[in-house]
């Protein structure tokens, strides 16, 4: 069956995934060392330097094809982005109410770019490699 | 959906990497297919019954939950 080529999403090869883990190092070793030239430094800064640094090792993660790229694994994809979304969404509502449980105010500053495109990423690789475990539990 | 995957590969000798070759997934898909932990889409169940040579329905069956 012919595939709609506007909806094709192209992933990267398998070797992008050793650059992916260096992502996630690098922002801390980064916040330390800035740490040491600036002690100044607002700790806001640090951590949105280190969720934006680890959105694009995950981000790098989920768009990286695996070794056997069948029509298993692509529906695990599928689903892995569903999910992700999904818990995002709930995540997000949950932050709110803790949020406003606290402090009395539903502020949205909290949530940056860095932190939701981060927490996506986080939970669509999550979803992807629960459903690998889940299928290669208790193999034959 | 039970299938009889597993039987059908007996009664050839075929391991599931030989299958999974032959319809060109992963050992592990096949495995799950097996398994019932996945179902597999109507091209991969037809290249599955075909590399057997048998009909579609006398590998996969549907069960009762498949209709809730």
């Amino acid at each position: 069956m012919e595939k709609n080529s506007i909806l094709n999403v192209p992933l990267l090869s398998p070797g992008w995934k050793k650059l992916a883990f260096v992502f996630f190092p690098l922002p801390v070793l980064l916040v330390i060392g800035m740490a040491f030239v600036n002690p100044q430094s607002d700790p806001n800064d640090a951590a949105q330097m280190i969720y934006g640094f680890w959105a694009i090792g995950f981000g790098i993660l989920n768009l990286t094809r695996e070794k056997v790229e069948d029509e298993m694994i692509r529906s695990f994809r599928q689903q892995a982005f569903q999910t992700g979304f999904f818990w995002l969404i709930w995540g997000l509502a949950a932050l709110m109410l803790i949020n406003y449980l606290r402090y009395q105010s539903i502020a949205s500053e909290m949530f940056t770019a860095y932190l939701v495109l981060f927490l996506l990423n986080l939970y669509i690789y999550g979803a992807f490699q629960y459903q690998k475990y889940m299928a290669s539990k208790d193999e034959n | 959906m039970k299938n009889t995957i597993k039987v059908e590969r007996a009664k050839k000798d075929m391991t599931q990497q030989d299958l999974a070759e032959k319809v060109q997934v992963s050992r592990q898909t096949i495995n799950s297919i097996e398994a019932g932990k996945y179902v597999p889409s109507t091209v991969l169940a037809l290249k599955i019954a075909r590399t057997f040579g048998v009909a579609l329905e006398d590998i996969f069956e549907l069960e009762a939950v498949d209709w809730a």
